[in-house]
């Protein structure tokens, strides 16, 4: 009993953390057709701006949606930096990657110099622990597990039921129409950035909640993303959502039944095997092309 | 190629004048190569410290690491983001081969290239049927499934503490530690000089047509009998040979393995290489490597500021010259010509 229910918590927190992170970069994808590998590095930032401002004596119920929106911000300033001037490039799609790999490593290095190599920590989303089924977890865990749909449904509600949304999903089917319908493109592309970075903050700010934060603290949640991202599937929004939780109880099982060491290598060789037999990811329609 | 629902244009060489392989004329190529390696060849007569000697092995290892990476992702078109990780399964094969079965450093260095060449074939496999950001995606995956897998397995690899005292390279009774690395030095020259005829010779031969055929338009070289499955499972192979050996001779140089090979900021440093360089070039990214290299040197003063300056650097270029340095070149020199021929 205390087996399962190890395995369902270590999955259900995994994976809502995961499906925050993947969501952001397969809206950018599917918006703009790039991958964003600063996608990292905003997580970082999201937690260290959190912290800053807890730092200079916010209480948390500010410093967190303010830190959020700083980062909706810094998304919104790398894309009209490194991403809009290169759209249009025939090698978009590499450009794009070393562009962005550099931003992440120029913002990495910032944060560094700013604040020192030093682990930190943010406070809690709620601070206690509880038990459940025999498992021990922290309250901030569940608010995690608890907050994150909410979030994911929020965002589906506003990409399938508000104008906005349907602007930026019209974008990502097919771009020259929804110039002819008079959509601002530019802006879309900005609001996909800033929404993806928003996301990887909060993800950043959960995470520094229960984890000593660094300033590399993005690259290992950056590669289960793109995992999380090849698996599910690169076309849509939801795909990586239940891929998220679906590699989250992948990750717990693995590591309850097999270790901690072996996880990493059978999620990678799982991925590389599901990629064989479904290059589009499992839950991605058969039909949209690959390219 | 012509998927119309894709946001974005497949990469296609967009030149007036596409370089096709065997464009310039053999014999000028061969001139202008053996006077650039002659060249380089006499560099130690002028540095004569062994930091200055130290600095140019790593820009030749970095040459020939960046060059191979220009064969698949320039001239194949293949996005492998596992590179690095061919570089790093050399380094690692090298390191064992030496000191777990006390195999010879010279046959070490060169089964080193043969297992990453394997390496590249059991990649390849999975990325047959794939195109685009789905190779990044799988190849990037592979760097780190062989990571995690020498991070699992430390009781042979070392995991995160490396291997040290790898056996060094060795050149009949000569004294490698007290030369001021002058041998070293010619041993990476060599390397880099063969890596680089195989290169070009490679990319000028039929085969290496045929692998930018396939690159430009996919359904045109399958309808002309180009086998898809062969030509991309030979691009990786013949790329990844000469990085396993580099990756051999960087462990065998430096006496020590560690994980940071497989790491984002080394990848990202010889990416930026074969970027700068201006891809489909070989020797573009030679000589970015050159470039990038001295410059991180150069700028060692800067300390904590330098890989935010390196970066600034590499994001300003792709921005205006997204050909790269070689574009940057023809640029500066069609406005001098330009310049030249106006009062004509």
């Amino acid at each position: 009993m205390s087996a399962l229910a190890e395995i369902l918590f270590g999955g259900l927190f995994q994976g809502s953390l995961y499906a925050m992170m993947a969501v952001g970069l397969a809206l950018v994808w599917t918006t703009i057709g790039v991958f964003n590998f600063s996608h990292g590095v905003f997580m970082m930032l999201g937690a260290y701006i959190a912290w800053q401002l807890v730092e200079i004596g916010l209480p948390a119920a500010v410093a967190f949606p303010v830190a959020v929106v700083v980062m909706a911000g810094v998304g919104w300033i790398l894309q009209a930096s490194v991403v809009r001037p290169l759209i249009g490039r025939p090698n978009i799609v590499l450009v794009v990657v070393i562009t962005t790999l550099a931003a992440g490593s120029l913002i990495e290095n910032g944060a560094l110099t700013i604040w020192g190599p030093r682990s930190k920590q943010i406070p809690a989303l709620i601070d206690g622990n509880t038990t459940i089924g025999g498992v021990g977890v922290s309250l901030h865990q569940i608010a995690i597990i608890v907050i994150t749909p909410l979030i994911l449904a929020a965002l589906w509600v506003f990409l399938n039921r508000t104008r906005l949304g349907l602007a930026l999903r019209a974008v990502a089917q097919n771009e020259d129409a929804s110039h002819l319908v008079g959509l601002n493109v530019t802006a879309l592309y900005g609001l996909a950035f800033a929404i993806a970075a928003s996301l990887a903050g909060l993800a950043g700010i959960f995470m520094g909640g229960y984890r000593f934060m660094s300033p590399v603290m993005g690259s290992d949640p950056l590669l289960k993303a793109l995992i999380v991202v090849v698996f599910g599937g690169i076309s849509s929004i939801s795909g990586p959502i239940f891929a998220a939780y679906l590699i989250g109880f992948f990750e717990a099982a693995c590591s309850y039944y097999f270790g901690l060491y072996w996880t990493p290598a059978l999620l990678f060789g799982v991925l590389i095997l599901t990629l064989m037999v479904r290059p589009e990811g499992i839950f991605a329609s058969r039909s949209r092309g690959l390219a | 190629m012509t998927d119309m629902t894709s946001p974005i244009a497949p990469i296609r060489t967009q030149t007036a004048n596409p370089v096709a392989p065997g464009r310039t004329p053999w014999k000028a190529e061969a001139v202008g190569f053996v006077l650039g390696f002659a060249l380089l060849a006499l560099l130690p007569l002028v540095f004569g410290d062994t930091y200055a000697r130290h600095i140019l092995i790593m820009a030749f290892i970095y040459a020939i690491v960046a060059s191979n990476w220009d064969l698949s992702l320039g001239y194949g078109g293949v996005f492998n983001f596992g590179h690095l990780a061919l570089f790093g399964i050399g380094v690692y094969a090298y390191s064992l081969l030496t000191k777990l079965s006390g195999l010879d450093p010279w046959i070490a260095l060169f089964a080193s290239g043969i297992i990453a060449t394997l390496a590249a074939i059991v990649v390849t496999i999975p990325i047959l049927r794939l195109k685009g950001i789905y190779i990044i995606l799988v190849t990037f995956g592979f760097a780190q499934l062989v990571m995690q897998v020498i991070l699992s397995q430390s009781d042979i690899t070392g995991g995160t503490q490396g291997i040290v005292r790898i056996p060094g390279l060795y050149w009949f009774d000569h004294n490698m530690v007290r030369d001021g690395k002058f041998a070293y030095f010619y041993i990476a020259l060599a390397l880099l000089v063969a890596s680089t005829l195989f290169l070009r010779v490679f990319v000028r031969s039929r085969t290496g047509a045929s692998i930018v055929a396939l690159r430009d338009n996919e359904e045109y070289a399958i309808s002309r009998g180009v086998s898809i499955v062969r030509q991309r499972m030979l691009t990786l192979a013949a790329s990844a040979f000469f990085t396993g050996i580099a990756g051999a001779f960087y462990a065998a140089y430096q006496r020590n393995a560690s994980i940071d090979v497989f790491g984002m900021s080394l990848a990202t440093i010889i990416l930026s290489m074969v970027l700068l360089g201006g891809t489909s070039t070989i020797y573009g990214a030679i000589v970015a490597s050159f470039v990038l290299t001295i410059f991180a040197e150069w700028m060692a003063d800067f300390g904590a500021w330098r890989p935010m300056i390196t970066a600034v650097l590499i994001i300003g270029v792709m921005l205006a010259y997204p050909s790269g340095l070689a574009g940057m070149i023809k640029a500066a020199w069609g406005a001098v010509a330009g310049r030249i021929k106006r009062p004509a």
